[in-house]
């Protein structure tokens, strides 16, 4: 089979971080090689998952106030914290050569960070669907999306994390929360600084990992530079990044647009934790019925468009769990989406938890 | 020997010719190694991880991380086997014991074909192995060379 491409790029501006595995998949060529990039951010930045809303996940006056830029990227999963002490590790493939199932997927992803971090001492293991864990502790989670012509998978080597800034950063609704989740952090996430003692040395991390890449795939890797289109396309990439309308809205494809609050019409929003992450639930309410309904979260779903479609399908529906399951169940059926984690039973609850919930003002 | 572009293709090899892998029977036993065309390819070795003696690998496995420093690849099992000796000791001593000798010195692993039988219909030996190496060599445009020792020796 034909070399994996390696482009090791080392610490890169935190927007060129995010904005380069955007690139390279946008630029995909059929005769593009399968690449893995390998590169950190110079400085600490905030990054956020496709299906999020930023105002709802982050502190964003106090990124703003330390200089924290913060991103979007096009790939779902939670708010984070990122910085030097993490190599994110991304994957852009075409789809032959990937499993199509994203359970499978993650699980071919995951080895080699696994056993990277095994040769160096760290027993981690793989948590299904798509985390890794050491002794009960996370090391890192992973995501997944389609990017362009090009199927993305990525995650990092963590070699150190800030749990202090991590826990800063998030919007919480009390002081005392956000001491809950700093200690949280603490207790059930490590890294290999933490977990050694010491930092391993970058280099010869990164190069286990390539070579343990080659050992679960079975395919060479070649070393090699990005080539001149996947950069200009990364630049105007980054123009859009670092825009303001692509962090505001939620989710590239949807237009939530203005809700306004007559008499018989309402708005509420429901949480629900799904085993495959969290699903919010803002609904305007017309007479009983979905009038308008915006999920977000750090759930993954695929494709791309498939929120906005079954937001649209569940618009006109009556606000009880037989109605909503049943447009679900057909949204399922019509469409070959994923969402590993999250089931039928997961957006009928997280819907129906609106129900429950007193109009916004 | 044959020499084709500067590559040597000994006749009295066994080759599988898709994994680039050579093979030298002794007794029940195996001797695999990286062709001529396979460590020009990769370039002067920086490192090498060998499975250990005692592991069963399946055909089309690898049993060798191979790296140059901007290629890193699998050496894959022409056929299932189980690793009996490894040259590791000998690349201790000098990491280009493949770019100088792929052939001799140079070899990688020492096994014991567990179904041999059944997946040996595909190496090449003799003049077949020659034509076919030349036609393969003329696809990838190829010239082989190797490393020296610079005493000569």
């Amino acid at each position: 089979m034909d070399p994996i491409r390696v482009l090791d790029i080392g610490l890169v501006s935190p927007l060129r971080s995010q904005a380069i595995y955007h690139g390279v998949a946008y630029a995909m060529k059929p005769d593009t090689p399968d690449t893995i990039i390998l590169v950190g951010p110079t400085d600490p930045y905030v990054c956020i998952g496709y299906h999020q809303e930023l105002e709802k996940e982050v502190d964003v006056d106090y990124c703003r106030a330390h200089g924290l830029p913060i991103f979007r990227r096009e790939v779902g999963g939670g708010a984070v914290y990122l910085d030097k002490g993490q190599v994110f590790t991304q994957w852009i493939f075409h789809r032959p050569n990937l499993p199509a199932s994203l359970e499978e997927r993650f699980t071919l992803y995951i080895k080699p960070l696994v056993d990277t971090y095994q040769r160096f001492g760290v027993p981690a293991n793989h948590r299904p669907i798509n985390d890794i864990h050491v002794q009960g502790k996370k090391i890192g989670g992973t995501g997944a999306a389609q990017i362009g012509e090009a199927e993305v998978v990525v995650g990092s080597l963590m070699f150190d994390f800030n749990f202090d800034l991590m826990a800063r950063v998030l919007k919480v609704s009390s002081e005392k929360m956000r001491d809950k989740i700093f200690q949280s952090l603490n207790e059930y996430m490590t890294t290999m600084t933490r977990h050694l003692g010491h930092t391993p040395d970058y280099e010869t991390v990164k190069r286990e990992y390539i070579r343990q890449v080659v050992e679960t795939l079975g395919r060479p890797a070649e070393y090699a530079d990005p080539t001149p289109e996947e950069i200009a396309v990364t630049e105007e990439l980054e123009a859009r990044f670092a825009s303001d309308e692509w962090l505001y809205q939620k989710g590239g494809l949807r237009q939530t647009g203005a809700v306004k609050i007559h008499a018989d019409v309402y708005l509420a929003e429901a949480a629900y934790k799904s085993p495959g992450g969290l699903i919010r639930a803002t609904a305007r309410l017309l007479e009983g019925r979905i009038d308008d309904l915006t999920l977000s979260g750090d759930f993954t779903l695929l494709p791309a468009f498939a929120v906005g479609a079954l937001e649209q399908a569940l618009r006109g529906v009556t606000l009880d769990a037989a109605p909503v399951r049943a447009k679900v169940i057909e949204f399922y059926r019509n469409l070959p989406v994923q969402s590993p984690g999250v089931g039928v039973e997961d957006w009928v609850n997280a819907v129906m938890a609106i129900k429950g919930q007193a109009p916004l003002q | 020997m044959a020499v084709y572009y500067g590559c040597d293709i000994p006749e009295d090899y066994y080759f599988d010719l898709d994994r680039d892998v050579w093979v030298r029977f002794e007794g029940d036993l195996a001797v695999l190694g990286m062709t001529d065309v396979a460590q020009t390819r990769g370039g002067k070795l920086v490192n090498l991880t060998f499975k250990k003696p005692g592991k069963v690998i399946a055909q089309g496995k690898n049993v060798v991380t191979v790296e140059s420093a901007k290629w890193v690849g699998p050496f894959p099992m022409p056929f299932s086997g189980e690793v009996v000796e490894t040259n590791e000791a000998g690349f201790k001593r000098d990491i280009l014991l493949l770019n100088k000798d792929p052939y001799g010195a140079g070899w990688l692993v020492k096994v014991r074909p567990t179904h041999l039988d059944a997946e040996h219909g595909h190496l090449l030996t003799g003049a077949a192995a020659v034509e076919a190496y030349k036609k393969k060599i003329d696809e990838l445009q190829v010239k082989c060379f190797r490393c020296v020792d610079e005493s000569g020796n």
